[in-house]
């Protein structure tokens, strides 16, 4: 144990250290987790099973991948890597983005955190589901959002999309299917778990350096600026929206535990939360850096731009939606 | 492997050993207890992947000369090394033709990125050679048909010198290797990704003060407490717990309340308790905490708040530990959450309670000087969520002076004022004196 008076004073400068590496252990291990995945998908996951698997029609395809995240479940830092070796692995890039959108959100470790940070969890039962409106308003808004944007991206080829080196792993994958030549031969055991290391060595590496540069700006703002400025807007109704979301960005919170510190902000209206809570898993600092490992920067951009349009119009009557449904006379 | 591929694969195995060494560090140092909370799966995932991290290094530092079942392995029958390809004399721009391809060649250009000797195109006299069968069992398939491009260009439309297919050159950008962006890049970017991913970690490893200053306790909201906050009150709240499964329907009825925007209050049926909540969690506070002190911009509660259940002295005494003198030694976020309970309120007042926090200057009703605030941080899932909780001590003249976050023994008077639209909890101090910091200085 070190002893306080070891350590160098508190400073504007060790604020930012200090949220810096908060972030980064509660980060980290999940993005550990996710480019091990993504290393084992690259050796060991035949490049056509996902085609076997999906449906052929890629809407069908595109809604059913935002419920994945109930089956694989992964928050944000885990969930780019491992769609960035999905990609090349041939899943279509409009499932590929809706999974990467939904995922975080439509999983059941952010539906219980957001259940008990509500207090939405206690006495819940078939007959009071109805009543976690913060819950069932999230998570729904979460995958219709996805959804949208995954059908949106259909309409793109993935080299429009893509990064180069991505872009090109495709139509390599393509080409070596046509040729009916494995990418991974019929390699050893010892071979592809080598393969599958080093896959997931570049991989963690790539994906910690567009995430320590999200970390860093994140925790600037997230210690240096007054959050109490916000509550100035709180009341307004076109003004707490946007800037909850602004605060997402900022903040760059995991999506595991985003509802806790949404909950307490009580000035603001349930609608600007669900702003915050959907937006939030879907698009901040940290991951319009972590995303630049995957898209080309415009599409990024794309994203944030209409990410921030789009559940900014659809919180408010999502949320009055949800309340007029589960409000049972 | 060529020497430049070495390097890199071995400054990688560095990056992770360094990541994974200083999440190591800080768990088995302790200090990570600044950082997370020591419930949940946080602090053993920092364990478990520092450990994942180091053996990740380890296993590719070891393989380092094994073969890969990619294509990681194979040779290309060429030398990686020193590439002297001039592509100056082919006389032809490499940059017009893809414009539109939507990915980026650069790599193709800046050959000093590329590991691999060209030189064997330039060899080859004639134009038709075909490269796939250099590259083993990596498939490079040089048909870019999805490209958006035309690779298939004639060769002899090329200032005739050398004609070679321009194809094979982004199979190399594109090699089936999981090349990362530190194989990919330039020298001059290899450094700038070093250094991005090692000098943010190391520095703040080796300098953080493991606390925050006063001016991210401030800028996290120190002034801007909110008493009817109920997020963290099924934790801190004082209501007696016996009574929660009693209760617990009331929670919904009450949230459900408080969430309406004013026009739409229909006093949501008293719903019978559905499953009594584990025992030991006190929901009802929750509900206590919202409806009986009705906050700005939130209707009056239906009726319901009459069924909550009531607090008394020795439901206080039961809960609460006590001094040697008979101060209620109670945590700040205990005493702050009371600000949104009136029946808490009730018996609290007047009472003598004990408490240990930081202090700061009070800059919220204070024009005489009478009062310091107290604080302590509370982390819901890492220190970057830490939001202060605090209070107001008056001491009734003119308040002693402190260095700014000394943490304070407080005993005194508790009192409640309405100010503003809140109803504020405050400890009229008859004693604050310096104390030790304790071991926890984060409440999870």
């Amino acid at each position: 144990m070190i002893f306080l008076a070891d350590l160098p004073a508190p400073s504007r400068m060790g604020d930012i250290l200090m949220a810096f590496l908060s972030i980064v252990f509660e980060g980290a291990p999940y993005i550990l987790i996710g480019t091990i995945f993504s290393g084992i998908i690259d050796a060991f996951l035949p490049a056509k099973l996902l085609d076997r698997v999906l449906p052929k029609n890629k809407i069908l395809a595109t809604l059913m991948a935002g419920f994945l995240g109930l089956v694989f479940p992964v928050c944000e830092c885990a969930v780019v890597p491992v769609i960035r070796r999905l990609v090349q692995k041939g899943l279509p890039l409009s499932c590929a983005v809706t999974y990467m959108l939904s995922a975080p959100i439509m999983n059941p470790i952010v539906a219980i955190s957001t259940l008990t940070a509500f207090k939405e969890f206690q006495g819940l039962s078939w007959a009071t589901a109805g009543n976690a409106t913060m819950t069932i308003a999230r998570l729904s808004l979460g995958y219709l959002v996805a959804v949208i944007v995954g059908l949106v991206v259909l309409r793109f080829k993935p080299g429009q999309v893509l990064r180069a080196s991505i872009a090109n792993k495709i139509a390599q994958a393509e080409a070596a299917d046509a040729d009916d030549h494995v990418h991974a031969p019929a390699a050893s055991f010892n071979g592809k778990l080598v393969h599958a290391m080093r896959s997931s060595m570049r991989d963690f590496l790539d994906t910690a350096m567009y995430f320590a540069i999200g970390v860093v700006i994140t925790s600037a703002f997230n210690t240096q600026i007054n959050q109490s400025l916000l509550n100035a807007v709180a009341g307004n109704d076109w003004l707490a929206v946007p800037s909850l979301m602004g605060l997402a960005i900022v903040l760059s919170l995991c999506s595991t535990s985003d509802a806790f510190i949404a909950a307490p902000m009580t000035a603001f209206s349930m609608a600007a939360k669900l702003a915050f809570l959907v937006f939030g898993p879907m698009m901040d600092i940290k991951l319009l850096f972590m995303y630049s490992s995957v898209f080309q920067r415009k599409v990024v951009v794309s994203f944030l731009i209409g990410l921030f349009i789009l559940i900014g119009l659809l919180s408010g009557p999502w949320m009055s939606l949800v309340q007029h449904l589960s409000i049972k006379p | 492997m060529s020497g430049t591929r070495t390097l890199v694969h071995l400054l990688s195995v560095t990056m992770l050993l360094l990541w994974g060494g200083v999440l190591l560090y800080f768990y088995i140092s302790g200090r990570l207890a600044n950082y997370l909370p020591p419930d949940g799966i946080f602090r053993p995932m920092v364990l478990v992947s520092g450990i994942g991290l180091v053996v990740l290094g380890l296993f590719n530092l070891l393989t380092m000369g094994a073969e890969d079942a990619g294509c990681e392995g194979h040779d290309h029958g060429h030398s990686h090394d020193d590439h002297d390809h001039d592509h100056k004399d082919c006389g032809h721009d490499h940059a017009h033709k893809h414009g539109d391809c939507g990915h980026d060649h650069s790599h193709d250009h800046d050959h000093g990125n590329c590991d691999h000797d060209h030189e064997h195109k330039h060899a080859h006299g004639a134009c038709d050679h075909d490269h796939k069968h250099e590259h083993g069992t990596c498939d490079h398939d040089h048909d870019h048909k999805d490209c958006g491009h035309d690779h298939s260009h004639d060769p002899a439309k090329k200032a005739g010198c050398c004609g070679h297919d321009h194809g094979h050159h982004h199979a190399h950008g594109a090699e089936g290797h999981a090349h990362g962006i530190l194989e990919e890049s330039s020298w001059p970017g290899r450094i700038a990704v070093l250094l991005i991913l090692a000098a943010p970690l190391s520095w703040a490893a080796l300098s953080t003060p493991d606390r925050y200053s006063s001016n991210a306790i401030v800028n996290k909201g120190l002034y801007d407490p909110n008493y009817t906050d109920t997020s963290r009150a099924e934790q801190f709240s004082l209501q007696n717990k016996p009574k929660t499964a009693a209760n617990a329907a009331a929670v919904v009825t009450a949230e459900k309340v408080a969430d309406l925007p004013p026009a739409k209050v229909t006093p949501a049926a008293p719903a019978k308790p559905a499953s009594p909540p584990p025992p030991g969690v006190a929901v009802a506070s929750a509900a206590n905490a919202e409806t009986k002190t009705p906050p700005k911009n939130i209707p009056p509660p239906a009726q319901a708040s009459k069924s909550y259940g009531t607090f008394s002295l020795e439901d206080l005494k039961a809960q609460v530990p006590q001094s040697k003198d008979g101060n209620f030694i109670l945590e700040v976020p205990e005493l702050y959450y009371t600000g949104g309970d009136v029946e808490v309120q009730k018996v609290l007042t007047g009472q003598m309670v004990e408490t240990v926090a930081q202090i700061l200057p009070e800059k919220v009703n204070n024009a005489d000087g009478h009062r310091l605030r107290i604080f302590r941080m509370l982390v819901q899932c890492c220190a970057a969520d830490a939001r202060p909780y605090s209070v107001p001590v008056d001491f009734g003249k003119k308040a002693p002076e402190f260095k700014d976050m000394t943490w304070v023994k407080v005993v005194g008077k508790m009192g409640y004022k309405k100010e503003g639209t809140q109803t504020v909890p405050i400890i009229e101090a008859t004693k604050v004196e310096e104390t030790t910091a304790p071991d926890n200085a984060m409440i999870y």
